[in-house]
C-alpha cells in the first residue's frame, strides 16, 4: 500500500483537483484506491456527491483504524472509496497536541488499511502544523501543485526549508506545475526557472481550464465528463508520472 | 473491512424489468442502463478439466453487434479474456496470455468442445440517492431457455450505503419468488440448463477381498473395455491425440488384467482374448508413435542446431503426412466390421457368467492378487541379479515390463491393500519405472526415427541422423542411471516390506 498526500501551504492551487482526478485514475488502472479528504471544507468529497456522517468524529479519527473503517464511503466509480471531511476536522491540530507520538499517528492508522486498498490519495488542507507533519511522516509521496507566480515560488522554498530545518526527506516531495497559463510570461519564466533550480519538477504540467472548475457543477472527475480536454490529458500524464514514483 | 451483502432472487413468473423499475422509483432515483443480449457458449475438453478445475472458458456474442469475446473465469468470477483467429480449438489458438496460461496447464493436450449455452439478457441499474448518488447496484438478469425466461435479480451494497440496500430490498420483496444462495453463471449452467460438464467416464466395479477371483477379473475386464471404447468416437473424428492416448492406455490395462490373472479365466477364453486384444490395440500402434514424435516437435527442434532446420521442417512435413493417412487408416479400422466384431466378441466373452474352472478363479479375491505379487516381486527380484553395466537392453526392458505389469496389479487392486503403505510403495516404484521407462522411450524413438532414414532425401536424412545421435547420447546417459536405480530399489528393506504387505492373506486395509 502506498500514501500520496497532495499538499500545498497555500490554498486554491489544484490539491483538491489534483486528489479527485489522480485517485480516479488510479482506481481505473485497477488500483484499489481510498481517497481522505483531511480538508474540513470537504471538497473532494463534494466532487464525489459523499456527504460525511452529522455526527462529529474528528476526536476518533485518531483512535485507531477501525474508527475510520466506520466512515468509508463508496463512490460511484469501482476501486474508489472515500473517507469524507467533517466540518469538525479544522480541529485536528489541536487533537494531535495531544497525542505524544503525534508525527507517527497518522502513519500508524493508515497502516490499519494494508490489506484493503492499493493506495491511499489524501487531499490535505493548506497550512504548516502537526497534521501537515503527520502527513509527511505517513506518505511515500508529497505531491506539490505549484502555480508559477512569484508567491507559489516563495511557498515552495518555504516548504523545502521546512523539510531541511526538520531533516525531512526531500525525496518525497514530487513538485508539479498547475494552472499553467502558457500565454503569460510570468507563468512562463517562473516554470523555466524553477525547473532549473529544482531538477524535481515533474514534465506534466496542469493547464488552466475551465473544465476544472466545471468539476464542481458536474460533481465527478474530468474523466468523466471532459475525456478528450486537454486537462484531462494532463492528470493522465501526472498520475502516470506518479504511478511511476511510487513504483521505484 | 466486513464484507458487503450482495443478494439475489429469482423473480416471479410475471414480472418485468418494467414493473421493477416503477417500484423502485418509488425510493430512488433509477437509473437503468441499455439491456445487452447475449449468447455464452461454453467450452471444456473432454475430461471436463476446466470444470473440475473450477473454470469457465466461454464465448460471448453480443446480439446485434459482431463482438465476440473469450472469457476464462475463476471460482471467484475474476475473468481474463484472450481472442481467437481461426480456430478455438486448442490452448494455443488463444493469444498469448493468462487465459492462455491457464488452458495450457489445465487442458493440456486436449481439444475443446462446445459443452453448454446461455441466452443472458442483462440491464444494469443504478439507484442515486437525492444528491444523485449511487447507492445501490442493481442488475436484472433475464435467462432464456426454449420459449421459458427466468428472471433473476442482483443488489450489491456499497460501503455507506447499506441502509439503501436494505430499503431497495424492502422495495423488489413483492416480486420475489425465493431468494438464491449462490448465484452466477455455475448456477445457471447447473440448475437450469440440462446440459452435463462431467466426463463420460466409466467407474470400475467395486471389489471385496473374498469375493471369487473369476468374478472380479471378468467385471473389472467389462468395465475396462467400456472405458476404452469411450474414446473411440473422439479416435475417429480426430478430435485430440488424447483419445488415442487414453483408448490405448485402457486397453493396455485390460490386455495386462488378463494376462496377469490368466489363471483366474478358462483356459478358452484366455486363448480367444489374448490374440484378440493383441490385434485391436496393435491397429493404433503407428498412429500413437507419429502423435508422439509430433507432439515433442519442440524438444526435438532443440535438440539440433539451427543449420539442421531445413531438414526437420521437411522430416515434420512427411511425417505430417504420415500421420493423416494413418489418422484414417485407424479411423477406418474403428468403422470397420472387424473391428466391430471382435469387439463385440470379447465383450460377449468377458461377460459370461464366472465358470470357475480353475483352482484361482474360486480363490478369494484378496489371497490371489497377493499371492501374485510376492511372485512377481520375487520373479522381478531374480531377474534384477544378472543385470549389470554391460548387460543387453533386452534384459532392462524386460524388468521394465516387469515393474508395470506389477503396478498395475497394486492399481487394479489397491482398494483392496493398506492405503498409506500402498501409495508409499506406488511412489518408489514410480521412481524406478521413471528411470526405466525414459531409457526404452530413447529406444524406441531411435526405432522410430532410423525407419525414416531415407538416401533420397539428404536434408530430412541428415536431421534424422542428428536425433538418432543425440537420442543415443541420452539413452547411453539413462542406461547409467539404470543399475543404481535397481540398487536403490531392490534391498532387503523392500523385500521386508513387500512380504508385510503382500504376505498377509486377509484384507489389509487397516493399518
Amino acid at each position: 500500500m502506498k500514501v500520496v498526500a497532495c499538499y500545498s501551504m497555500k490554498g486554491g492551487v489544484g490539491k483538491t483537483a489534483t486528489s479527485v482526478n489522480i485517485a480516479y485514475l488510479a482506481a481505473k488502472s485497477g488500483l484499489k484506491t481510498l481517497l481522505i479528504d483531511l480538508d474540513p471544507q470537504g471538497a473532494s468529497s463534494f466532487y464525489f456527491r459523499v456527504k460525511p456522517s452529522p455526527k462529529k468524529w474528528a476526536d476518533r479519527f485518531f483512535n485507531a483504524y477501525e474508527a475510520l473503517v466506520k466512515h468509508i464511503k463508496a463512490s460511484d466509480f469501482d476501486n474508489l472509496d472515500i473517507i469524507p471531511a467533517h466540518l469538525s476536522f479544522r480541529n485536528f491540530d489541536s487533537l494531535l497536541a495531544g497525542f505524544k507520538k503525534r508525527k507517527s499517528r497518522l502513519k500508524t492508522i493508515l497502516k490499519g488499511f494494508k490489506n484493503e486498498y492499493d493506495l491511499i490519495v489524501l487531499d490535505c488542507p493548506p497550512s504548516i502544523s502537526y497534521l501537515s507533519e503527520s502527513i509527511f511522516m505517513a506518505s511515500d509521496v508529497i505531491l506539490v501543485p505549484v502555480i508559477p507566480t512569484t508567491l507559489s515560488e516563495r511557498t515552495f522554498e518555504q516548504l523545502m526549508d521546512f523539510f531541511d530545518e526538520n531533516n525531512y526527506p526531500h525525496e518525497k516531495i514530487v513538485p508539479f506545475f498547475s494552472m499553467v497559463q502558457a500565454q503569460k510570461s510570468l507563468h512562463k519564466s517562473t516554470m523555466e526557472a524553477m525547473s532549473a533550480r529544482y531538477k524535481i519538477f515533474l514534465a506534466s504540467a496542469i493547464p488552466y481550464s475551465s473544465d476544472v472548475e466545471k468539476m464542481g457543477e458536474h460533481k465527478a472527475p474530468l474523466d468523466v465528463f471532459a475525456h478528450t480536454k486537454p486537462a484531462n490529458a494532463a492528470y493522465t500524464s501526472l498520475w502516470q508520472e506518479v504511478a511511476n514514483a511510487l513504483a521505484k | 473491512m466486513n464484507p458487503l451483502p450482495v443478494k439475489t432472487w429469482e423473480l416471479k413468473q410475471a414480472t418485468t424489468s418494467a414493473d421493477l423499475l416503477a417500484a423502485l422509483a418509488a425510493g430512488f432515483t433509477a437509473e437503468p442502463s441499455a439491456t445487452t443480449t447475449s449468447t455464452m457458449t461454453f467450452f471444456d475438453d473432454f475430461d471436463a478439466h476446466l470444470w473440475c478445475a473450477n473454470y469457465l472458458f466461454c464465448r460471448i456474442l453480443f446480439c446485434g453487434t459482431d463482438e465476440q469475446r473469450f472469457q476464462l473465469i475463476d471460482h471467484a468470477g475474476n475473468a481474463e479474456e484472450t481472442s481467437a483467429f481461426d480456430h478455438t480449438k486448442f490452448w494455443w489458438d488463444f493469444s498469448e496470455g493468462c487465459a492462455q496460461k491457464i488452458l495450457k496447464n489445465v487442458i493440456g493436450v486436449r481439444a475443446l468442445m462446445p459443452v453448454a449455452s446461455l441466452h443472458l439478457l442483462e440491464q444494469n441499474v443504478a439507484l442515486r440517492n437525492y444528491d444523485l448518488k449511487l447507492v445501490v447496484k442493481a442488475c436484472i438478469k433475464s435467462h432464456v431457455v426454449d420459449t421459458q425466461t427466468t428472471h433473476y435479480l442482483t443488489l450489491t451494497a456499497l460501503r455507506g450505503y447499506t441502509k439503501e440496500f436494505t430499503k431497495a430490498a424492502d422495495i423488489i420483496a413483492p416480486f420475489v419468488k425465493r431468494e438464491l444462495d449462490a448465484f452466477g453463471l455455475k448456477y445457471l449452467l447447473t440448475e437450469t440448463t440440462p446440459l452435463s460438464f462431467t466426463p463420460e467416464q466409466t467407474s470400475l466395479p467395486s471389489l471385496t477381498a473374498d469375493m471369487h477371483t473369476e468374478q472380479a477379473v471378468r467385471a473389472m475386464a467389462v468395465a475396462m473395455l467400456q472405458q476404452a471404447s469411450v474414446h473411440v468416437p473422439g479416435v475417429i473424428a480426430d478430435t485430440d491425440t488424447e483419445f488415442l492416448h487414453q483408448f490405448r492406455v485402457n486397453f493396455r490395462k485390460l490386455r495386462s488384467l488378463v494376462s496377469l490373472l490368466h489363471k483366474a479365466l478358462p483356459a478358452e477364453t484366455v486363448a480367444l482374448l489374448k490374440p484378440t486384444l493383441s490385434s485391436i490395440a496393435g491397429a493404433t500402434n503407428k498412429l500413437r508413435d507419429l502423435d508422439v514424435f509430433l507432439l515433442e516437435q519442440d524438444t526435438y527442434r532443440a535438440m539440433l542446431p539451427e543449420n539442421f532446420s531445413t531438414g526437420l521442417s521437411e522430416l515434420y512435413e512427411f511425417i505430417e503426412l504420415r500421420r493423416e493417412q494413418e489418422k484414417i487408416s485407424v479411423a477406418r479400422y474403428f468403422l470397420s466390421d472387424t473391428y466391430a466384431n471382435d469387439l463385440a466378441m470379447c465383450a460377449a466373452e468377458l461377460s459370461l457368467p464366472a465358470s470357475l474352472q480353475t483352482p484361482m478363479a474360486t480363490k478369494p479375491l484378496l489371497r490371489a492378487v497377493n499371492k501374485l505379487l510376492l511372485n512377481r516381486y520375487h520373479k522381478m527380484l531374480t531377474m534384477s541379479t544378472v543385470i549389470h553395466s554391460e548387460a543387453p537392453d533386452e534384459e532392462v526392458h524386460e524388468l521394465r515390463i516387469e515393474f508395470k505389469k506389477l503396478r498395475y496389479l497394486i492399481e487394479f487392486f489397491s482398494s483392496l491393500l493398506p492405503p498409506k503403505r500402498i501409495d508409499k510403495f506406488i511412489g518408489t516404484v514410480k521412481k524406478i519405472q521413471t528411470v526405466l521407462g525414459n531409457f526404452n522411450d530413447y529406444g524406441i524413438q531411435i526405432e522410430f526415427l532410423s525407419s525414416y532414414v531415407d538416401d533420397n532425401r539428404i536434408e530430412m536424412s541428415k536431421a534424422l541422423s542428428g536425433l538418432i545421435a543425440v537420442l543415443h547420447q541420452k539413452k547411453m546417459a539413462e542406461r547409467q542411471k539404470v543399475d543404481a536405480a535397481l540398487a536403490n530399489f531392490f534391498t532387503p528393506v523392500t523385500t521386508n516390506d513387500v512380504e508385510f504387505l503382500f504376505g498377509a492373506t486377509t484384507s489389509g486395509v487397516s493399518e
